[in-house]
């Protein structure tokens, strides 16, 4: 595995590139040098919106949770999701990132619409991302919908949706909650 | 061609400059300053800083939501808090020590927005350290003025101290709004060049707030302000420094943007500028680049810089490419 001082002296020659400066961004996102990793996936995006779209998007994607590990800049990480969308709207990953950003402040009719956008786009067969995020797939949708529609007043969709996710192949820590909210909303499994 | 690939062409290395998240919380690490002791070790002053720059490039589809270049600070803290870390580097340039300069014993309640002692070069005056940068907390309008830090560095246990802070008046009146960018001229303890065309060399006091004009006349004429970036060495037998150029300007919705470039000068004893990059260069072709220090490493050239006040490298530049630009500078036409 190439370290930032390989990777930046190789892509010397071609700084505009959009895949190197990617590959250079993904290496200091590694480090959890957030400052410097957004640099490079901004330099991604600006250079590769046309012939890298799915890094542009990417990049933007990973802008957002770099902003948010610096915590205390939720309009730019807001920003950087609503550009990925803009960029590609017919994907589900950015519905999800926005879904869960507005969960996580408590906006529950955003978190809901959001996800329930993302749905739409969840069973569409799309390349995948050059990068993991962290939508792991239609089921991070649901999960959103299933708390947000909680706090909206729809506590038998959101049951019902947790019953669905629970029988679901998922991740441990995705598994781990949807047991947690079911016990907290006292639903017999 | 950027000057890395130049150098990197001709055998040139790059380190990067990175310092554990835990300290910094993954903010921007940049504008290092390289220098090197009377005992030889490699010293660089790393600035940290509280924001993340923001710039998009290119055709800036991008843009944050405060334009294509924002200082992204936190949204409860409007500050842009600056703090250092002294850091040693071996000979391969990997970093072996690092350590947040102490300032504790000699802070005071800022006063404005950018806290903190900014771009600091690092030189060694009569066997002290100091940390030479502008500092602009001290007036309620963002007053800026150099600054001697002297630090004491420990060694054996890698702490950093600052011991004594002067603040440097300008020559005359004193009423300028922000002195930045002083060029320490490294063999000639206190003295600086203020401005490049004319070139005004100063001389400021150790202990006391004074400043001299030392000397004033016009040589080449520069295509545009040539500011100070990094330290003046010594180079066989003349003097070379980097010094950096700004093009700001605004976008159709008057939102704020700004390009840096840099170019190589070459001065006589009598500390005349002689010769400049005829072409302005970049070092990794970023729109937002700045070069803090230069130190001569067994015969070739290390330059600090920043990338987009996000990243920090070093660039180890061989003799023949460091020769090369001399002689390109020394071709610069007169007016």
């Amino acid at each position: 595995m190439s370290s930032i001082e390989e990777l930046v002296k190789s892509a010397a020659h071609d700084m505009y590139n959009p895949a190197l400066n990617f590959e250079i961004a993904k290496k200091y996102d590694e480090l959890s040098q957030t400052a410097s990793a957004v640099s490079f996936y901004l330099r991604t995006a600006e250079y590769g919106y046309e012939s890298h779209p799915l890094l542009a998007y990417s990049a933007l994607l990973r802008m957002s949770v770099c902003f948010d590990d610096q915590k205390d800049r939720a309009h730019t990480v807001s920003n950087c999701i609503l550009q990925a969308i803009s960029h590609i709207p017919n994907r589900p990953e950015g519905y999800f990132f926005l879904s869960r950003f507005h969960e996580r402040a408590g906006q529950w009719q955003e978190a809901y619409t959001f996800a329930q956008v993302g749905l739409t786009f969840s069973k569409l067969e799309l390349e995948p991302l050059p990068m993991n995020t962290d939508y792991h797939g239609e089921y991070v949708l649901l999960f959103e919908k299933a708390v947000s529609a909680w706090w909206i007043g729809r506590k038998d969709e959101s049951a019902e949706i947790f019953k669905q996710l629970d029988v679901m192949d998922i991740s441990p820590d995705y598994k781990a909650s949807v047991q947690s909210n079911l016990a907290r909303i006292n639903v017999a499994v | 061609m950027n000057l890395v690939q130049r150098a990197v062409q001709y055998g040139g290395e790059l380190a990067p400059l990175v310092i554990s998240k835990g300290l910094t919380s993954g903010t921007g690490l940049m504008n290092p300053s390289i220098f090197i002791d009377n005992d030889g070790d490699i010293l660089v002053n790393l600035r940290h800083v509280n924001y993340t720059l923001y710039h998009a490039e290119n055709k800036q589809l991008f843009s944050s939501r405060w334009g294509p270049l924002s200082y992204l600070h936190p949204e409860k803290d409007l500050r842009l808090v600056t703090t250092n870390y002294l850091c040693r580097l071996d000979k391969n340039l990997k970093m072996t020590d690092y350590a947040k300069v102490d300032t504790s014993a000699l802070d005071v309640p800022p006063i404005w927005e950018f806290v903190g002692e900014e771009d600091c070069r690092l030189v060694q005056w009569d066997n002290d350290y100091y940390l030479i940068g502008v500092r602009r907390d001290t007036t309620t309008n963002g007053e800026g003025r150099m600054e001697l830090s002297k630090i004491e560095i420990d060694k054996a246990n890698w702490n950093v101290k600052e011991v004594s802070r002067l603040r440097i008046p300008t020559p005359g009146d004193n009423s300028s709004y922000c002195e930045k960018n002083w060029v320490p001229i490294l063999d000639k303890p206190y003295h600086f060049i203020k401005w490049c065309s004319p070139v005004e060399v100063v001389r400021a006091h150790p202990t006391e707030p004074k400043c001299d004009q030392v000397s004033f006349r016009q040589n080449l004429t520069p295509p545009s302000d040539q500011r100070g970036s990094s330290q003046l060495i010594r180079w066989g037998n003349m003097y070379i420094s980097i010094h950096h150029e700004v093009i700001l300007f605004k976008n159709y919705l008057g939102q704020k943007d700004g390009l840096y470039f840099h170019r190589l000068a070459v001065w006589d004893d009598q500390l005349n500028l002689v010769g400049l990059s005829p072409n302005k260069f970049t070092f990794l072709d970023g729109r937002v680049e700045f070069c803090v220090g230069i130190a001569e490493f067994q015969g070739d050239l290390l330059i600090s810089f920043g990338f987009q006040d996000n990243a920090a490298f070093v660039l180890r530049t061989p003799r023949g490419v460091v020769e090369d630009m001399i002689m390109e500078a020394l071709t610069y036409e007169f007016n």
